[in-house]
């Protein structure tokens, strides 16, 4: 295969068949739902029957991390284009549509890689089966929770204990800023044995809603994103089974315990760097569009050039970005470990991406900040800034990539 | 099918441009520096390995390899010595000029001598600019005069890539004085023509074994075929040869960029500060991760742009495909000379004072990048042209070329 950039003709139909949806269905409702805090739960039941239909598994399994077979047969439905490709094309599309939206989606969400790459049988079967069923039961989601009030980027500081007590753990703590934390079916939970031990100390657990002692702190007001339910989560005393050690006892032998929870951001972040593609984009066409209409005629020239380079330097670095994703979503695809890659699409899209929705404001002067149903300026304004923060912040990032780059450097 | 896996082929020839880059233009580089061109043996060797006709296609005497091979070939080439792919002989941007102005029989007798056993010594240029505006009206102060013998050739040209080297030139002049920067058009002139003179060669700030100077013509008579229409839009023609001829700029940009962030890299694993090395500190090296993105981006559009002219060549060369490739150039061309510069910037900065002194070759990247920078088509030129396809407005040659009246550049 040559180098090249042409999409398959069933990426094609996919990618025109989310464009579609998103500029008729999504985006209209886009301001409603930013100003209602959240997206009807029928709405989102579609779009995962939706995208289950397209050949993507999210909603069952993970993300972009399946088994042989599941592999085999999600490519029937969407041509061997490889899965972290059709991921981030789509994700741009819907996060072109609305950034929520793809974060509020059913299954297990960021909680289905650890569970996929370190769970047993039997906790993949127990944990995934509740989301088998799209059409009849009430939607259910999963959760992903490291982050804490003292311990965010420097994961390895975490607090939250865990101490075996015979035939189950009790965990205390607190976790927060977990998407779709309050209403997730189980959370899986990051804790330590004792913070002396650094990560070797770590234990991932999947914690099940209506376990006694799990609750839902406050449900936090965001700047942006403020469809997507985040969430704190208090655990006070609250006792898990020994069934629910992610991988069971012996997978602690090693630091592997800290190693799943990093293993989840090799393949989401190039999807999360394609979700600020598609927002940058869409401040971007409509900052064209306005440029178009509003300068192209009726200004003078010199004016009219310096708007012209705005948008062109918005322009390349979406697409500079564009091209960070699509190589990390291909190495993933072939095989080829992609963490720095893959930080890179993050780092760049994230901040291209803001930058793209500042200068779209600017360019269309005081226009630009005015909230109206299908003028959302503002509002991709106020949730892009969280691009380049979470699933790793900018400096983490560069963390992450340097440490690829730069000979013996363990840490700072 | 998105793919990033360069074909076989492609692999081995960029494993022997790499060696050949590696082993005979990177240790000479201040070599070619202080000679002020790249050596004849060197020259010979590049033309063997068929570097400058990479991108041509057969029917007019080019390898017919594409402009993704070119890039891939180029950036290697440049990021042994930035000026190597200017200075090794060929066609250079003349190739492109003839080959996007000029019918299939022109472009194919234009580049004859440089296919031949002696094609390292020859060297083609494109007498594009001047140095002054026209103080009286839009356009080029160089005319051509309609006669009865063909054309009468009359100016002064500036900022010209090879200018004492060449033997062939494309002369862009005034044909329409009324129509300003639509009023142009490009004449293949020799050097051997009565009335053209090669003026002395300037001294410039980076890219040393690069010649840029400029020619005068006074009344330099060529017949009617050595005129260069571009088919049925002249215009268009003009700007599809600029962003062509400057997307091997930028894919000789981001060799260079490369170049100066490994030496960087390097320098940083081995110099050692507060007891430890001063990659290890997180400024450095978060730096380091910055340009490293640079780096990549910029090879990234580089390679969608080649691709679309790759795509654009194979087809039947309709206006959306066109677009297309003026759009992904822009993109590649305004990212990799502003890259370029902050990867010679930083790297001079990281190596601190050492990186000031010539022992190292982080200044000449830093000179080189400025220089490359205002070759081809400035970054300023590329967004105006990608805004102005992005947001559908009519291409303005004078806007989106350099000229003297917005910005003058090297072609």
């Amino acid at each position: 295969m040559p180098i090249e950039f042409s999409l398959t003709k069933k990426q094609l139909e996919m990618r025109e068949g989310i464009r579609g949806l998103a500029k008729n269905v999504i985006r209209p409702q886009a301001l409603s739902w930013d100003r209602a805090g959240g997206i009807p739960e029928e709405f989102l039941r579609n779009m995962a029957r939706l995208a289950t239909s397209m050949g993507s598994n999210a909603m069952r399994s993970g993300v972009g991390d399946e088994t042989e077979e599941e592999k085999k047969e999600a490519e029937t439905k969407r041509g061997p284009s490889g899965s972290n490709l059709f991921g981030v094309l789509a994700s741009e599309e819907l996060a072109w549509g609305d950034g929520s939206l793809l974060l509020g989606l059913p299954g297990p969400g960021l909680g289905g890689p650890p569970v996929r790459s370190s769970g047993t049988a039997e906790q993949k079967k127990r944990f995934f089966g509740v989301f088998q069923d799209l059409d009849d039961s009430p939607l259910k989601w999963g959760a992903y929770g490291l982050t804490e009030p003292n311990a965010g980027s420097d994961v390895s500081g975490i607090r939250t204990s865990c101490r075996k007590d015979g035939r189950h753990w009790v965990l205390n703590g607190r976790k927060c800023y977990i998407t779709n934390g309050a209403r997730a079916s189980w959370t899986v939970i990051f804790a330590t044995i004792d913070p002396a031990l650094g990560r070797a100390g770590h234990r991932a657990f999947v914690v099940e809603k209506g376990t006694p002692g799990f609750s839902v702190g406050r449900i936090e007001e965001k700047m942006g994103l403020r469809a997507s339910e985040t969430a704190e989560l208090v655990l006070e005393d609250c006792r898990v089974s020994e069934d629910n050690l992610l991988g069971g006892e012996e997978k602690y032998v090693s630091k592997e315990g800290f190693m799943t929870a990093m293993k989840t951001f090799d393949n989401t972040r190039p999807l999360v760097a394609a979700m600020a593609c598609g927002i940058g984009r869409g401040a971007y066409e409509y900052a064209c569009d306005f440029a178009r209409h509003n300068y192209m005629l009726a200004r003078p020239v010199p004016r009219y050039a310096a708007i012209i380079e705005r948008l062109a330097k918005v322009g390349r670095s979406l697409e500079a970005s564009r091209s960070l994703v699509w190589r990390a979503a291909w190495m993933a695809d072939n095989g080829l470990s992609n963490a720095k890659e893959a930080s890179m699409s993050k780092a760049m899209a994230g901040q291209a991406a803001i930058k793209a929705c500042i200068e779209a404001i600017e360019i269309c002067g005081a226009e630009g900040s005015i909230a109206r149903d299908h003028q959302l300026l503002e509002k991709w304004f106020r949730d892009i800034k969280v691009y380049d923060i979470f699933e790793g912040t900018g400096a983490i990032q560069r963390i992450v990539i340097s440490k690829r780059l730069i000979s013996d450097l363990k840490s700072f | 099918m998105i793919s990033f896996a360069p074909t076989e082929d492609q692999k081995l020839m960029v494993e022997s441009v790499a060696a050949f880059a590696k082993n005979t233009l990177r240790p000479k580089i201040r070599e070619f520096e202080k000679e002020r061109g790249i050596s004849e043996a060197v020259r010979k060797t590049a033309h063997e390995l068929g570097l400058g006709l990479v991108a041509l296609p057969e029917a007019v005497g080019g390898a017919g390899l594409g402009m993704m091979t070119a890039a891939l070939l180029e950036e290697e080439v440049s990021w042994g010595e930035p000026s190597a792919g200017f200075a090794f002989g060929g066609p250079g941007a003349f190739g492109f000029a003839v080959l996007e102005l000029g019918t299939t029989e022109q472009a194919k007798a234009a580049l004859e001598p440089f296919t031949a056993s002696g094609g390292h010594s020859c060297f083609g240029a494109v007498a594009w600019g001047e140095a002054k505006p026209n103080k009286d009206r839009a356009g080029f102060t160089t005319t051509a005069t309609k006669s009865e013998a063909g054309w009468t050739l009359d100016g002064a040209k500036a900022y010209v890539v090879n200018a004492d080297r060449a033997e062939h030139f494309v002369v862009f002049a005034q044909v329409d004085a009324a129509a300003g920067w639509r009023g142009l058009g490009a004449f293949l002139v020799d050097r051997s023509a009565n009335g053209l003179k090669v003026l002395a060669r300037e001294t410039t700030l980076g890219l040393d074994a690069v010649s840029f100077g400029g020619i005068e013509l006074a009344g330099v008579v060529v017949p009617d075929s050595a005129r260069l229409l571009g088919g049925p839009d002249f215009n268009a023609a003009m700007v599809r040869f600029f962003a062509r001829n400057a997307l091997v700029v930028a894919a000789r940009g981001v060799g260079l960029s490369r170049a100066a962030f490994d030496v960087t890299r390097e320098y940083v694993d081995g110099r050692k500060a507060f007891g430890k090395p001063i990659g290890h500190f997180q400024s450095v090296a978060f730096t380091i991760a910055d340009r490293a993105m640079d780096v990549d981006a910029g090879r990234g559009l580089v390679w969608r742009a080649a691709s679309a002219w790759d795509v654009y060549d194979a087809g039947d060369r309709n206006a959306k495909d066109e677009k297309e490739c003026l759009l992904r150039s822009a993109h590649a061309v305004a990212f990799v000379h502003e890259a370029a510069m902050r990867c010679g910037d930083d790297g001079v900065q990281l190596h601190g004072g050492a990186g000031f002194m010539r022992d190292f070759p982080v200044e000449k990247l830093m000179r080189d990048a400025k220089q490359i920078g205002l070759c081809g088509m400035t970054a300023e030129h590329a967004d105006q042209l990608a805004g102005a396809v992005a947001i559908g407005a009519v291409i303005d040659p004078g806007l989106v070329l350099p000229t003297p009246e917005t910005q003058n550049a090297f072609v």
